[in-house]
């Protein structure tokens, strides 16, 4: 019995580290392939703390596997060996784990960096924010600078607004800034690996790119109240030219003025 | 052990919660508290040899509860469900039924269907699922065959109020909490929200595009569900597909024509068979049993007969609601906007006839000399406690602040165009339909500049757009 249950706890192992071999191709960690450039970055990262943790995880569990096979086919009354108190060991077991703990939180500062610092956002995104996301309870209110200009902190007139849909270039630098009306929220595209948190007082600019043509979710990722489950809106990411046409539908239906037969309107 | 009792409660607590908290079929529809304060007689009906029917009975025969839905096929909803006749009865492969369904007076079927209802003939009340649905021959396959003999001609329903169905289904999750299952306004979250959320049983809605007296149109209803509402706790449900859309949107005519014909059945009744009425006729003398006798007679005949005129009312003010003459169109194209347009937009503003910085006013900051003074309830006609204006749901509804840039009705030219044409219904924003269309576009081009002047006041003095600029030189 005692050979049943070191077998039993060895077994377990073994199929965690299949499901960790398997799982980066089968897509089974992440909604969708990373559809930003961040998103390779992000996932690279994340792959690389899987692997550290799996290395480790293989080592721990021999060690284990190998006591509880020496625990189950010892002679009985054999003497246990007394290891307590072993300065070489604990010198050890707190250099190693500090020495994989620096090394990933150097390797992932550049990605950090990236993502956060402003003045490591490409200057090209940075200049040109393509809208304004404000948080609400519970729905996310885009504004879109008046076409040609470029988007002000406070409502310009002519600015265009919308509500839970934000349109994006595809394979272009883009930023938004980023607020909040009243609570926390967090800006959060799952299939973008985009997260950031909306704090009341604050503009946050937030920069992803695109890879690829499509309508990604956009949910809050922060504990906001009652209906943070239905605060839920798409980005929905284009070509440039396909945001151009909608920015424009945008502004004659922000301009409707009721009259069927508008003559006034000779700006197609 | 000595754990055990607050265990026992704690699991007590959860098997109630996931028995109770995950259905929705205990709910229903609650009576207005005009309903409960007439006397009990009024409300219940009077029992006897032949029973006549109260105001309650009057409303659940005509709306049902939650859970049991009546489809009054006199009001305007789109309720769902095609009316057809078994026109041929075979067998298929698999031994089942095999109908072939024919549209009532050849109107067309549905393109899908899930199940049939039968209406009339041995079947009557079988609800069959439908497997095999072929739109063009009629013909439906259902999946198992039905206990009573079906006859070519009996009448069936494909899919009866399936839409109204699917719109309670929506609503219960996505709106109850707040607007409460009876679309009262009440419900649980429904505490913690400034501005109130609406009560539709006055079967009166805020932003309409439709003129002063008609009521809401189904596109409004789309449109506020669809773009939330700016500046209140309305939420945008931008997401629901279109299908999901129209079925809430029906549902909430459904709640709206159902608190508004409970209105109206009270109002014939409350006069004399209220229970303060009563109190004072019975202080005057008169007799209980007389009264009562008095209000059998009146229950039986006139009620009966109201109540059959009020629905034909709301079947006709509803279905007008949609029409061309209900919606708000401009005569004149929206005047371009130019500093000459806001400035001769801020003389209207100030001006005696339209009066609108009694409210709103001098410079549009929603502070007008009406929002410190006291009104009277019109229904009560007590001074209601707090200083400000009111609207038809008794809460403090002040002007608004027009500087901050927020539209709840929309903020596209036509959406101000309509408050001003049509006033905000239920609240004091009264229509200003006589106003030349001109000038009201004149009043628009001021008040969406108004977020940006430099300074209070300030229009005029400086051109706050490039556009206005331009048109200045």
């Amino acid at each position: 019995m005692k050979k049943f249950w070191a077998l039993f706890f060895i077994f377990w192992p073994i199929v965690a580290l299949y499901v960790c071999f398997v799982a980066p191709s089968r897509g089974w960690w992440f909604p969708s392939e990373p559809m930003s450039t961040l998103g390779h970055q992000i996932d690279g990262l994340f792959y690389l703390i899987l692997f550290i943790v799996t290395l480790t995880f293989i080592g721990t569990q021999i060690a284990m596997g190998y006591v509880l096979w020496k625990g189950a086919t010892k002679t009985p009354g054999a003497k246990a060996m007394f290891s307590h108190g072993s300065h070489k060991l604990e010198i050890i077991w707190t250099i190693v784990p500090s020495f994989i703990l620096v090394f990933i939180s150097l390797t992932q500062l550049e990605v950090l960096a990236n993502i956060r610092v402003i003045s490591n956002f490409p200057e090209e995104a940075r200049n040109a924010p393509i809208a304004e996301v404000t948080a609400r309870q519970f729905e996310w209110r885009i504004r879109y600078p008046k076409p040609g200009t470029t988007l002000a902190t406070e409502p310009q007139p002519g600015d265009l607004y919308f509500v839970n849909e934000l349109h994006v270039p595809t394979n272009q630098l883009v930023m938004i800034n980023l607020r909040t009306q009243d609570v926390q929220h967090a800006f959060f595209s799952p299939q973008l690996r985009v997260k950031q948190d909306a704090v009341p007082g604050l503009v946050i600019p937030v920069w992803f790119e695109v890879e690829k043509a499509g309508t990604y979710d956009l949910v809050c990722a922060e504990l906001c109240g009652w209906g943070h489950y239905k605060m839920k809106a798409r980005i929905v990411a284009e070509s440039t030219r396909e945001v151009q046409q909608y920015i424009a539908d945008l502004e004659n239906a922000q301009n409707e003025d009721g009259v069927a037969d508008d003559t006034s309107d000779d700006s197609e | 052990m000595s754990l055990t009792p607050s265990w026992n409660k704690i699991l007590c607590g959860m098997a109630l919660a996931f028995a109770s908290g995950c259905s929705d079929t205990d709910s229903s529809f609650v009576y207005s508290d005009r309903t409960l304060s007439l006397m009990p007689e009024a409300q219940d009906g009077i029992k006897g040899e032949t029973p006549i029917a109260g105001v309650k009975a009057l409303i659940d025969e005509r709306f049902g509860d939650p859970q049991n839905l009546k489809a009054w096929m006199k009001l305007p909803v789109d309720f769902g469900g095609a009316n057809t006749t078994v026109a041929k009865i075979a067998k298929s492969a698999e031994g089942t039924p095999a109908l072939t369904l024919a549209g009532e007076d050849g109107s067309e079927l549905p393109a899908k269907a899930v199940f049939v209802e039968f209406l009339s003939g041995a079947c009557e009340g079988e609800i069959a699922e439908i497997t095999e649905w072929d739109a063009e021959t009629g013909v439906a396959v259902l999946s198992d065959s039905l206990t009573g003999k079906l006859a070519e001609g009996d009448l069936c329903s494909i899919d009866r109020a399936q839409v109204l169905k699917s719109g309670r289904g929506l609503y219960m999750r996505h709106c109850s909490h707040c607007h409460g299952t009876s679309g009262d306004g009440q419900g649980p979250t429904a505490e913690y929200l400034n501005p109130r959320p609406r009560d539709y049983r006055h079967g009166v809605f805020k932003f309409t595009s439709t003129n002063d007296m008609s009521k809401v149109s189904r596109d409004d209803l789309k449109r506020i569900l669809k773009y939330g509402i700016p500046g209140t706790y309305m939420p945008s449900f931008l997401l629901l597909e279109e299908g999901e859309l129209h079925a809430i949107v029906e549902y909430v005519r459904f709640l709206s024509l159902r608190g508004e014909y409970e209105r109206k059945l009270v109002n014939e009744v409350s006069g004399d068979y209220s229970i303060t009425a009563l109190e004072s006729r019975v202080g005057q003398s008169e007799s209980r049993e007389s009264i009562v006798a008095e209000l059998k007679e009146f229950l039986s005949a006139d009620l009966a007969e109201a109540a059959n005129s009020i629905g034909d009312d709301l079947a006709e003010q509803w279905g007008g609601a949609d029409t061309d003459e209900a919606r708000i169109i401009p005569s004149v194209p929206r005047v371009e906007d130019s500093v000459e347009s806001r400035r001769r937009g801020r003389e209207l503003y100030l001006s005696k006839t339209l009066n609108c910085a009694d409210c709103h006013g001098m410079d549009g900051a929603g502070n007008g000399p009406q929002t410190i003074a006291f009104e009277k309830n019109p229904i009560t006609n007590d001074l209601y406690n707090e200083p400000g204006l009111h609207d038809v749901w008794d809460n403090l509804n002040q002007p608004r602040n027009l500087h901050t840039g927020i539209y709840r009705g929309g903020r596209r030219p036509i959406d101000l165009f309509c408050r001003i044409h049509a006033g905000i219904k239920g609240s004091r924003m009264p229509s200003f339909k006589n106003t030349p269309h001109e000038d009201i576009w004149h009043l628009v081009n001021y008040i969406l500049s108004l977020p940006y002047e430099s300074e209070p006041g300030a229009t005029g003095t400086e051109a706050a757009a490039p556009a206005a600029a331009e048109v200045a030189q």
